[in-house]
Formats: C-alpha cells, structure tokens, sequence
C-alpha cells in the first residue's frame, strides 16, 4: 500500500515518534496521578473511620455499652456519614445504621473491608453504593463496626480519570496535526532544495535555493547550497577561462612556429638557409610555447584547486631575503640599483615555494622592463589592517592606469607585450597565486618621472593576516 | 654505465634510449611499472629512469616496493605533470631526482651523471678538492693554489654543489634546485649572473679558467 506523501515525509514520520513516546510518557504521568488521587482518598476515609472509632471506643471505656450505645443512636441521628453496627459478644445485632456485618467472618483482631450498600433513592429505585469499614472486639467481649460511604470519592476520581483520557486523546489530536503542519512546512523547503538539486544534476548550474531570511537550518543548508554551486560555477568558467587561454596563448606561438619551419623547409628544398640555425630557432620557440604552457597550466591549477596547497606559518622576511640573494647581482649586472626593506618578525601562511615563484616573477619583470640606471626595491610590511604586504618597486615605464586592473585579471596581457612568448603571464600567475592564498595584487604608479625613465610600477602582493 | 628506462610511452622510451646509448651508455627498457619491477630485480643498474604514470604498477609503487626490497639504485622520476606535491611524492617515495616532461636532452644527461656519480662518491669527505682549488667544509675556506678565495654563503654552496659535481655538466635548472632550492623557471639568467660572479672569485688572476660554459647544457667545473 502506499501511503499519502505526508505520511512518509522525514519530519512527519519524526513528529509520530515523538508522539508516541509522548503518548507513553503521558500515560505513565496519568495513571501515577491516578494512583495518587485514588489513594489518597482512600486514604482519607480510612482515617475518618479510625477516628471516629477511637472516639466511640472511648466512649464506651469510659461509660459502658449503654452509653456507647446511646451515642450510636445520637450520631445516627445526627446525620453523621458513617455506618455503625453494634453486636453483642453472641453476634446478635444491639443496634445500629446497617443489618448485619458485612464481615463474613470475625477473628476479634481490628478487621478493614470494603463492601456495598444498598439503598433506596428518591424515586425508589435500588442503588448500590461501594462502602468501606473497620470491626473491632470491645472489652466486654461486643464487636463494633464503623463504615463509611465512598461512592462519593469514586465518582470524583472516575470524573477525573475521564478528564486525564480527554487530555491523552487531545494532545495525540494536537500532536498530529501539529506534525502534519510542521511536515508540510519543511517538506516544502526541502522540496525547494531538491528541485535545485535536480536541476543542477541536469546541468542548469546556474539554479539556486531559495534563501528565506528565517536564518534557521533549512536557510543555512540553502545558503551553503548556493555557496558551493557559485564556487563550482566559479571553478567551472575558470576552467573555460584557462580552456580559452591556453588556446589564445599559444595558437599565436604556434602558428609563428609553423610558419618558420615551414619557410626554412622551403628554404631548405631551394638549396639555401642554414638548417642548423632553422632547429635550433625550432627548438627555441618550442621551448616558449611549453613554457607558456607551464604557466597557464598553473595558473588553472591553482584557479581549480581554490586554495594553494601544502600552506605553513613562516616569517616572510627570509624568503624575500632569499629571493633578494638570488636577484642581487642580476640587478647589478644590469647597472640597476637593488635594495631591499625587509621588516623582521612578520608572519604568513602560505604555500612557500608558489610565494617564492610570485615573488621571482615580479622580479623578472622589474629586471626585464627597468633600464640601466634605474633602480628596484623589495620590501616586505605589516599593513596597518594586519595584512602582509610583499611589494616590488620599480622606475621602468610602468603600467598606465587604465590598464592597471586588466594586467592583474587572468590572461590578461596588454597589447605591446603580446610577441613576448610567456610575458604578461607572470603577472597572472602572481595574481593567481595571491587569490589562492586569500590574498590579492594591487597595482600602483611607482616614484614617478625622472628625466626620460619612469613613472616606474609598484606590484604590492597583499596576504591577509595570518591566524 | 647501465640504465634502466621504465616508461610506457615507446615512441618517447625508443627516443631515450637512443641519445642514451649515443652518449655512452647501455640502455635496458621496460614498458610498464611490473617489466620494471622485473628487470630491476635483476641488478646491475647504475641509475633507473622512471615515470611516474603508468599502467600496471605506478612509478611511485615500483619505487617503494624496490626500496622495501633495499634496493638503493639512484632513481630519477619522470613526469608529465609538474607539480609540487608530484614531486614531493615522488621524492618522499624514495625517488633521488625529478625531471618534468618535456626535458632538455642535456637536462636529463647532466642528472643521470650526478645521481650515479652520488652513488660512487658517497662520502662524508671534509675536504673537497678538484685540481688545485681545495674547499674545507668544516672552516668554511676555499683555496686555490694556496691563495684563499673569500666567498659570500651562497657562493660557497654554489661552489661546493660543482665540486661534488666536478667533469659533469650541470644545468641551470639543477643548481636553482639544488643550491636555491627553487622549482620554478625564472624567465631571467639569475643564474649565469651567480655563476659570472663565482668564477671571476676563482678563476680571475689563475692562468687556467675551471668554471666551462658548456653551449646548451649549462655549466661544468674542471680541473
């Protein structure tokens, strides 16, 4: 049989079970109210027919069995809501409210029963009502018995244990409907999640969960739902990005390629040209092309892997001062002025060997565009925002303004570096990899014109504080 | 010298082998990770030239599963994929060197020669010397010919790493590996600007230059 789809919803099929051991942690809590009712009035009776006992046994020790006997007759009298019956030590009746003992049997010890009365009510009808009594041996050898009429306390505690059913059978009611309420609701939230993952796995990644603002579970799963889609978009164009990319990056090398070998080959059948020199610029250009090839394929790589791997705490200052060592005397050898600003006791997390690679590359860049006389400076610094900041200043001709932003975005290279095979991509690889850390590159003009060299560009790659 | 090149692409293998024995040495190929295994079992290798992704047995398995045996031939990893972790793996795995697909012939020439020379040296020598240079590791001196060379930290290691490497070529790629410890490809001569500036230290005012340019390939010390 298949149940309606209410019934086998998640939240539904949790609300009976609750129920149910709701159900039973009510009943328990019942019939202990039950208990504790019924016996106390039980309780209470017992202990009026003790006193009222004591207090005729008392009459009796004191003046014998005519006065007790009078006083039976005087509390019948007076209405009061007991039961006598006084026998003499034969078990002939003296007097009393009730013909005989209900006791069948008397052992002369105190004896407790519970019993019926029967009575006449007003319209002459016979009712039995439940009674409870105590017998007792006098001295002189007669046996008193006092009772009491509970149908009272029987009715009261009947009423209430038919209000403690109204109560189960009302919050089982409430409980499922309640439950039917809550299913609904959730079910429809969740129904709007499945539909967004139904649509993603037919290939619609551009479906998102609805977010209602109620900042509870179901919000927090369709918010982290749309935060992972958007990081898998995000991955997905960059991988069309790179796709692209790779593409546009070495059809031009490629084709350059192409067209040499086949002019020396031309050259070459002519019965002229220098096959030696044809190989070697091949293998050159080869060479440019699969280090474009490096580049981009890092650059994706790190785009698809989000975060750069392998990341450790270190003090910035030794690996600029390691990359520092290493470009020194370049910059010497080109009669270019190098000086570093390192500031101590800074730490980064991060991924040692790409930071080391970023930092080359704004280097080799520097080198590659300042001319003799110029000069770079390295320097690494605490932002006032906490962030670190690693910068590379230097006085070639810089980078104008309106082509800042472009230089720093993925496989962007600006037009007059475009036959440098490889260029421009150093820029991007050092952008991706600061995004892979959290980070980011900023671009600014450097110390400005002097003379015909300058304004100069300073590349500061900013890593957030680290903790 | 015996080679043992485990590699599945044949045309690449073939191409290998040939430069290989062309320079001198005896080549043996294995088309897969358990030929590989096979035939290292044998012995007799100077160096093993593995990739890293083939079918059957991976480069890395055949590695460590040659180690467990206590094989300790010097093995040089090939790779197509130049990344990081790749290399730290493979080198974790018990590989010596690591080579990223494609490679210079001459890259791959100057590696071979400084992992079996590794193997032959292997000493815990206090003194280096080639020719009349001499390199105290323990004073940190360098002398040649009696007359002390002063040199900076780096210039020392630079130093050292080609006398240990001394009548091999050694490339650019390599001595930023091995004395930088950098893994990328700078697209300057950082390099050659060292190398400038070492052997003006060593080799200015000596009849004999030590430091060879060698057209290609990169740099070699002799004595």
């Amino acid at each position: 049989m298949r149940l309606p789809r209410i019934f086998r919803t998640t939240p539904f099929r949790l609300t009976l079970l609750f129920l149910a051991l709701f159900a039973a942690a009510a009943s328990a809590f019942l019939a202990y109210i039950y208990v504790a009712t019924a016996g106390e009035a039980a309780r209470r009776t017992d202990q009026a027919i003790l006193r009222e006992m004591r207090s005729l046994v008392g009459a009796y020790e004191r003046a014998g069995v005519d006065a007790l006997n009078q006083a039976l007759i005087e509390r019948a009298a007076a209405e009061r809501p007991f039961l006598y019956l006084l026998m003499s030590p034969d078990g002939s009746v003296i007097s009393g409210s009730i013909g005989e003992s209900p006791l069948e049997e008397f052992d002369g010890q105190p004896t407790w029963t519970s019993f019926r009365i029967t009575e006449l009510d007003q319209q002459g009808r016979r009712i039995r009502r439940p009674a409870r009594g105590l017998q007792q041996r006098l001295a002189g050898g007669e046996a008193l018995f006092v009772g009491a009429d509970v149908g009272e306390d029987e009715a009261y505690i009947d009423t209430i244990v038919l209000a403690l059913w109204g109560a189960v059978v009302l919050v089982i009611i409430l409980g499922l409907a309640g439950g039917v309420i809550v299913s609904r609701n959730v079910s429809r939230s969740m129904a709007g999640l499945i539909d967004v993952v139904t649509r993603v796995r037919n290939g619609d990644l551009a479906a998102r969960a609805e977010v209602r603002g109620t900042r509870d579970e179901m919000d927090e799963l369709a918010e982290g739902l749309n935060e992972m889609l958007d990081r898998l978009e995000r991955s997905m164009a960059g991988l069309r990005h790179a796709g692209d990319a790779i593409a546009h990056d070495l059809r031009s090398p490629l084709t350059r390629l192409r067209a040499r070998l086949e002019a020396s080959y031309i050259d070459l059948e002519a019965g002229k040209g220098d096959p030696e020199h044809a190989l070697a610029t091949a293998i050159e250009d080869t060479d440019g092309v699969l280090k474009t090839f490096g580049a981009v394929l890092s650059i994706a790589r790190l785009q698809a892997a989000g975060s750069a791997p392998n990341q450790v705490l270190f003090d910035p200052r030794e690996l600029a001062a390691d990359i520092a060592d290493l470009y020194e005397p370049l910059c010497e050898d080109k009669g270019i002025d190098f000086a570093s600003e390192l500031t101590a006791d800074l730490r980064v997390r991060g991924n040692k060997e790409f930071l080391a690679q970023a930092l080359a590359n704004l280097l080799d860049n520097a080198v590659k565009y300042t001319p003799s006389g110029g000069a770079i400076m390295l320097r690494v610094r605490r932002r006032s925002s906490g962030e670190v900041e690693f910068s590379v200043t230097d006085t070639g001709p810089g980078v104008p303004e309106a082509d800042r932003a472009r230089v720093v975005q993925r496989f962007v290279r600006l037009e007059n570096s475009r036959n440098e095979p490889g260029a421009g991509l150093g820029l991007s690889l050092v952008a991706a990899v600061a995004e892979a850390h959290g980070g980011r590159l900023e671009l600014s003009e450097g110390p400005g014109v002097v003379g015909d060299s300058g304004p100069g560009l300073r590349v500061a790659f900013i890593l957030p504080r680290a903790g | 010298m015996r080679i043992l090149i485990v590699e599945d692409d044949l045309e690449a293998a073939e191409a290998m082998a040939r430069g290989l024995t062309e320079a001198g040495y005896e080549c043996v190929k294995a088309p897969d990770g358990e030929a590989g295994l096979v035939e290292a079992r044998k012995g007799g290798f100077d160096v093993l030239i593995v990739d890293r992704m083939m079918p059957r047995m991976d480069g890395v398995t055949l590695i460590q599963t040659l180690r467990r045996e206590n094989d300790q031939t010097p093995v040089l990893f090939l790779s197509a994929l130049g990344e990081i972790n790749d290399r730290v793996a493979g080198l974790k795995a018990g590989g010596d060197d690591y080579l990223v697909k494609p490679y210079a012939f001459a890259e791959l020439i100057a590696r071979i020669e400084a992992l079996a020379r590794r193997r032959e040296t292997g000493s815990v020598a206090t003194v280096l010397r080639v020719g009349d240079l001499e390199m105290d590791l323990i004073a940190r001196t360098v002398h040649r010919q009696g007359k002390e060379i002063d040199l900076q930290p780096r210039e020392f290691q630079l130093l050292e790493f080609m006398m240990r490497h001394a009548g091999q070529s050694v490339t650019r790629t390599m001595l930023l590996e091995k004395v930088w410890e950098y893994h990328f490809d700078p697209q300057t001569n950082v390099i050659d600007v060292h190398i400038s500036r070492l052997r003006s230290k060593i080799d200015k005012g000596f009849d004999r230059p030590m430091l060879q340019t060698v057209r290609g390939a990169g740099y070699r010390l002799d004595a």
